[in-house]
């Protein structure tokens, strides 16, 4: 029974990490019908950009987040006015899959040149703490990560809710042609979304640098989460995000526990495999420009 | 068969809580060009989309040369003779005109026999030979009315629905339209027309259904519904200037 | 119909039939690194063809054809492995049809369930497959994948293995490229082209798009699974990481993306264009492979969405004025 409760505490916490690691890509893809392939690479943008804060400044990783957010935002943006709508105007939906997946791989392959292809890990004074309550053990950074994934998520769904830009961007994923008759610029909107997107994508790759080690290659899996997450949780909303990261944590974590060590992958792709079958549109089935 | 190609029976769809047609009975005869009239959101189009089998029925019944047909996948639908050609044409638009019609005829009624005899009559009836070669990307509207017709009497059907084929026409292009449903129904397939256009529907039809809010509010021959102070009524009730489709 | 194609692409089979006599000649002529380079060309053909007859004919685009191919490899490799099936010929015969039939079964059974998903569902979905396969043969003792498997020796003794495999992975290719030309000029082809431009419409027309899209699918994986099998003896030993590779998968669909989606010319020329700049003028630069790679598909979908062929289509439409005397530009068509 401990070793159940542990496992499932120790899923949840992964899980936290996974929706904050998630809710960008989900963003794009409720707002823009936009598979971003390069998320895993922003992800990843902010674990190198954590490490640089932490060792070439000597700063705590978790204060450099509001720096790498601001870096990727603007990056986001970019990336947006620039490739991805070039992309979406010359010819499909399907080729920003590809536009995407291209762009991933070079900046990947930078990511070696940059930083070599060995795994980094960030180890702040504080990594090795933990406390128990009652016979759970508790990875202080690990709650600390969870804390602020939760915080930054909540920020988000605020943005998203009570904010003006947030009422345009929700107004532009619903009807996009309503949104540019009332006024709206659109791609500046898309771009914004981007900019948000990236920003939350490198919050969490500051969280995940210090949590889990990683390396370039790590791209792929953390843009499959993603991908697993919303199609768990439904597009385009933090709690969809939240709720679908918690769920592939619990999973991850309880089949590693009890089926084997070796099977948590082939069990993600299963999840997906099965909940595009069963409920493309999330659990929650509150899906919208990306259900096309 | 008592000469009634389509026949409903108290048909009705219902949207959660809106009725977009309601228990609407009307029978279309062998041979015969029909319309169906009626103001923005009377529910034709709803009518065609539950004929075709793209939306289920609520209640009521379908039946097709005597056979139910509710229930039935739009593509059974096709293969027992129906055909359907849309108001905003859905052409394939990357292949040639003939390309488009062949489709129509490699998997009408009857299998792929005389194809190519087949897509030439249905070029030819429509007026589009001069055109075989294009691309119907660049069509102006009128020629993609023309092939959208074309490609549905190539799969050889019995009952061709048409979805307001002079919808944005001009009036000559009107007229070729009429034309060319006329000789539709002289070739023997029978016609049902959803159109806004009056003076069209009045000169090609035989028999007028006119729908008001989901109901069937009258039925008769041109003259008799042109008279008739319901339907007036309920053309006068929402405004007259109507562009928008069903 | 299909004698119809055939007069309708006269051309274009001429001057396969040509090139496949020159290809019949050409590693007499050839060193054995360019042998190589030209063997791993017609892999990529076939490769892109295959996967073609389902993406480009259909517009399904797999994202994991891949696991076509380690199904393939793996299939051959442990029939071969495991039964004695009687000298190297009986092997690449028996192989090769095992790789084709296990790859076939596979399709079938998730072809139901996959291709009701749509554009980019579709695409993750059998991403997610390859994946769960390849993780499956790595991690399960039985399929031996992450221990590896080392292939019985085909190529007789007298001939050079890059040699015997120029001509296995040649005839692979024309195989694919006559059962792909047999579907496009056939009445499933149209079907076909109809259920890529609008599937709603295809069905109301009458086309039977369940049927026809399953049937590309498992006839794709067919010949998929066959050259996979091709490939794990050109290897001559594989583990699941060396048959169920995401480049693969990507790379059917940048060769056929970069020659023209949805012909059958467009694969090819892409195949040839990609591995030798890859193999050829990259071949040094390993350190810079993912960034020229990358920077090539995001270049292409930038510039040429259509692929060589229909961008140089695009332009010899572009050029012929007036429209109304146009010749038939359909028959010009690639096929």
């Amino acid at each position: 029974m401990t070793i159940f409760l542990q496992t499932l505490a120790d899923g949840i916490v992964l899980g936290g990490i996974y929706s904050l690691a998630a809710v960008g890509f989900s963003l794009i893809f409720g707002v823009m019908g936009v598979v971003n392939l390069t998320h895993g690479i922003f992800v990843l943008c902010g674990a190198y950009g954590a490490l640089i804060v932490w060792q070439g400044l000597g700063i705590d990783p978790l204060l450099g987040i509001p720096l790498v957010m601001a870096v990727l935002f603007v990056v986001g943006y970019a990336y947006q006015r620039t490739l991805i709508s070039w992309a979406v105007a010359r010819s499909s939906l399907l080729a920003t899959l590809l536009l995407t997946f291209g762009v991933a791989l070079m900046l990947r392959n930078i990511m070696v040149l940059v930083f070599s292809p060995d795994i980094q890990s960030i180890t702040p004074s504080y990594a090795f703490s933990f406390f128990r309550i009652g016979a759970l053990t508790f990875d202080l950074v690990r709650i600390s990560a969870l804390g602020a994934s939760l915080a930054l998520l909540l920020l988000l769904a605020l943005v998203l809710n009570r904010t003006g830009l947030g009422r345009v961007i929700r107004a532009t994923a619903q009807q996009e042609l309503g949104a540019r008759l009332c006024g709206v610029n659109v791609q500046h909107v898309y771009g914004l979304t981007f900019g948000v997107s990236a920003a939350f994508a490198g919050a969490a790759g500051v969280i995940i640098g210090i949590v889990l080690p990683f390396s370039p290659p790590d791209e792929v899996p953390w843009t499959i989460n993603a991908f697993v997450v919303v199609v768990l949780g439904g597009i385009g909303s933090p709690a969809g995000a939240l709720l679908g990261g918690l769920l592939l944590g619990v999973a991850s974590t309880m089949t590693s526990a009890f089926i084997g060590p070796a099977f948590p992958n082939v069990m993600t792709f299963l999840i997906l495999v099965l909940m595009l079958l069963l409920r493309p549109h999330g659990i929650l089935g509150n899906a919208f420009a990306g259900s096309r | 068969m008592t000469g009634s190609l389509l026949r409903l029976d108290n048909v009705t769809k219902r949207f959660r809580g809106l009725v977009a047609t309601n228990d609407v009975s009307l029978e279309v005869p062998e041979g015969a060009i029909c319309s169906l009239i009626g103001p923005n959101g009377a529910g034709k189009s709803t009518i065609f989309n539950l004929i075709t089998g793209y939306l289920p029925l609520s209640a009521g019944e379908i039946r097709f040369g005597g056979r139910r047909i509710d229930g039935l996948s739009t593509r059974a639908v096709s293969q027992l003779g129906l055909a359907r050609a849309f108001q905003i044409a859905k052409p394939f638009p990357d292949l040639s005109v003939e390309d488009n019609v062949r489709i129509g005829a490699l998997f009408g009624r009857s299998g792929p026999r005389d194809v190519a005899q087949v897509t030439a009559e249905a070029l030819t009836l429509c007026g589009l030979d001069p055109l075989i070669e294009r691309q119907a990307l660049g069509l102006t509207v009128g020629n993609l009315r023309r092939l959208e017709l074309a490609r549905a009497i190539a799969a050889r059907p019995l009952l061709l629905l048409a979805d307001e084929p002079c919808a944005g026409l001009n009036p000559s292009e009107t007229d070729e339209i009429i034309d060319i449903l006329r000789s539709i129904r002289d070739r023997g397939i029978t016609v049902l027309l959803v159109e806004h256009d009056m003076g069209a529907v009045m000169r090609v039809s035989d028999t007028i259904f006119v729908l008001d809010a989901g109901r069937k509010i009258a039925e008769g021959p041109p003259a008799e519904i042109a008279g008739n102070p319901e339907v007036i009524a309920a053309y006068l009730g929402t405004p007259v200037a109507e562009a928008g489709s069903a | 119909m299909l004698t119809q194609g055939i007069r309708r692409y006269r051309w274009w089979i001429l001057a396969s039939a040509v090139a496949l006599v020159v290809l019949l000649f050409l590693p007499g002529l050839m060193s054995a690194f360019h042998t190589r380079v030209a063997q791993l060309i017609l892999m990529s053909a076939g490769l892109a063809l295959a996967w073609s007859i389902l993406g480009g004919f259909s517009g399904y685009w797999s994202f994991g054809h891949t696991a076509f191919i380690g199904v393939g490899a793996f299939g051959a490799a442990l029939l071969e492995t495991k039964v004695d099936l009687g000298g190297p010929a009986a092997n690449l015969v028996v192989g090769l049809l095992f790789a084709g039939l296990v790859s076939g079964v596979l399709a079938l059974v998730i072809a139901y369930p996959l291709l009701r998903l749509r554009g980019i569902y579709f695409a993750i979905a059998m991403l997610g497959v390859s994946q769960v396969l390849g993780e499956l043969v790595a991690t399960l003792d039985w399929f031996q994948g992450s221990l590896g498997i080392v292939l019985p020796r085909l190529a007789p003794r007298d001939i050079e293995p890059q040699v015997f495999y120029y001509y296995l992975f040649l005839g692979l290719a024309v195989l694919t490229l006559v059962i792909g030309f047999a579907i496009k000029v056939g009445r499933i082809g149209y079907g076909l082209i109809a259920v890529r431009e609008d599937e709603d419409t295809a069905a109301m027309m009458g086309v039977p798009t369940e049927a026809y899209k399953i049937f590309v699918f498992v006839i794709s994986a067919v010949l998929t699974g066959m050259i996979g099998a091709a490939y794990a003896h050109s290897l001559g030993y594989i583990t699941g990481e060396s048959v169920f590779r995401v480049d693969f998968s990507l790379n059917m669909i940048v060769y056929a993306l970069l020659g023209g989606i949805g012909t059958l010319a467009g694969p090819i020329i892409g195949a040839v264009i990609m591995v030798v700049l890859t193999q050829v003028l990259l071949g040094d630069l390993l350190d810079i492979h993912m960034l020229a790679t990358g920077a090539l598909l995001a270049v292409l979908v930038l510039l040429a969405p259509k692929g060589i062929l229909g961008s140089v289509q695009g332009l010899l439409r572009s050029r012929r004025s007036p429209p109304r005397a146009s010749k038939p530009a359909a028959g010009e068509a690639p096929p």
